[in-house]
């Protein structure tokens, strides 16, 4: 019996693009499940974020007014622009175009550094502050919500950087990119929830 | 629609500028010093078509079955909602 027939019938081989069937998620599936817990997880705290400052609304105001707004605007406008990037990426590599792919996922890891360069300042001028997340109730999300993101965003970049290097060196193709989907999603996913932290945090009063 | 056939180049960059309008809405919003229901509402609807935005188009849920996307549309009400009643109590 050839290798390729099972009793007989032909068996066309398997490749990860036929893995991933009309209708599903992107990426691997198995991925998404952790994508969804990190989501939940993030929700839970800024839902626990909006309570706590309404039992103390004057000082979540005052100390919401602390921050820079402009740094959080200018994070959100490199992060979504990151994300469109990692778009740009993944319409490269449907089309076997590896080259590509791993230019706009380089451009996409490059903003995520500018992200991470700028929270970097963000945070240690708090630091020179003396703010701390014992400071008060308001520091103390900002803080870790804030830092927990920025843990996501570097592990997002660890993530691009593995997908870049293997594009390079034409690890992808037209019918195999379910690599690239998965570490697409968690970054859209990062995108997704800075989306929401940047206004519940930096701008609603 | 097949997840593997791609969104259109200009599409997505239309999508993109959208996001990038809406960000800056949202910046000048703060900006302005603006307070109040109504505009806690406005801020949390322009983050949900935000992130509606993101979700269907970047990560590519549109192509996907309902399910997919009505996790992440009821995400987006259940945390939204809480957080719009939350600021609702503390304006009462």
């Amino acid at each position: 019996m050839d290798s390729s027939d099972i009793n007989g019938y032909p068996v066309k081989p398997l490749n990860m693009h036929q893995l991933n069937h009309k209708g599903d998620l992107p990426g691997d599936f198995a991925f998404w499940i952790f994508i969804f817990a990190e989501m939940i997880a993030f929700g839970v705290l800024f839902v626990a974020y909006a309570f706590a400052r309404a039992k103390n609304v004057e000082l979540f105001n005052a100390s919401q007014l602390t921050l820079s707004r402009t740094s959080g605007a200018i994070n959100t406008l490199v992060l979504i622009t990151s994300s469109y990037f990692v778009v740009r990426g993944v319409a490269a590599i449907k089309s076997g175009l590896n080259k590509q792919c791993a230019h706009w996922l380089t451009g996409a890891f490059l903003f995520g550094g500018i992200f991470v360069c700028i929270k970097m300042v963000e945070f240690n001028a708090k630091y020179t502050a003396d703010i701390t997340m014992s400071t008060n109730n308001f520091y103390m999300f900002y803080l870790s919500l804030t830092f927990f993101h920025f843990m996501h965003v570097l592990m997002g970049l660890v993530i691009l950087g593995f997908i870049i290097n293997k594009a390079r060196r034409g690890g992808y193709s037209a019918q195999n990119y379910v690599g690239v989907e998965t570490g697409a999603s968690f970054w859209h996913m990062v995108d997704f929830l800075w989306i929401i932290l940047f206004p519940l945090v930096y701008i609603i009063r | 629609m097949d997840n593997a056939k791609p969104q259109s180049n200009l599409f997505s960059t239309v999508i993109w500028l959208v996001l990038v309008a809406l960000t800056i809405m949202t910046f000048c919003l703060g900006e302005a010093g603006m307070t109040g229901k109504g505009v806690m509402l406005t801020l949390l609807a322009i983050t949900m078509i935000k992130s509606q935005l993101v979700a269907n188009y970047f990560m590519g849920l549109r192509n996907t079955k309902l399910l997919w996307r009505a996790i992440m549309l009821v995400y987006f009400f259940i945390v939204g909602g809480l957080i719009a009643l939350a600021y609702t109590i503390a304006l009462m």
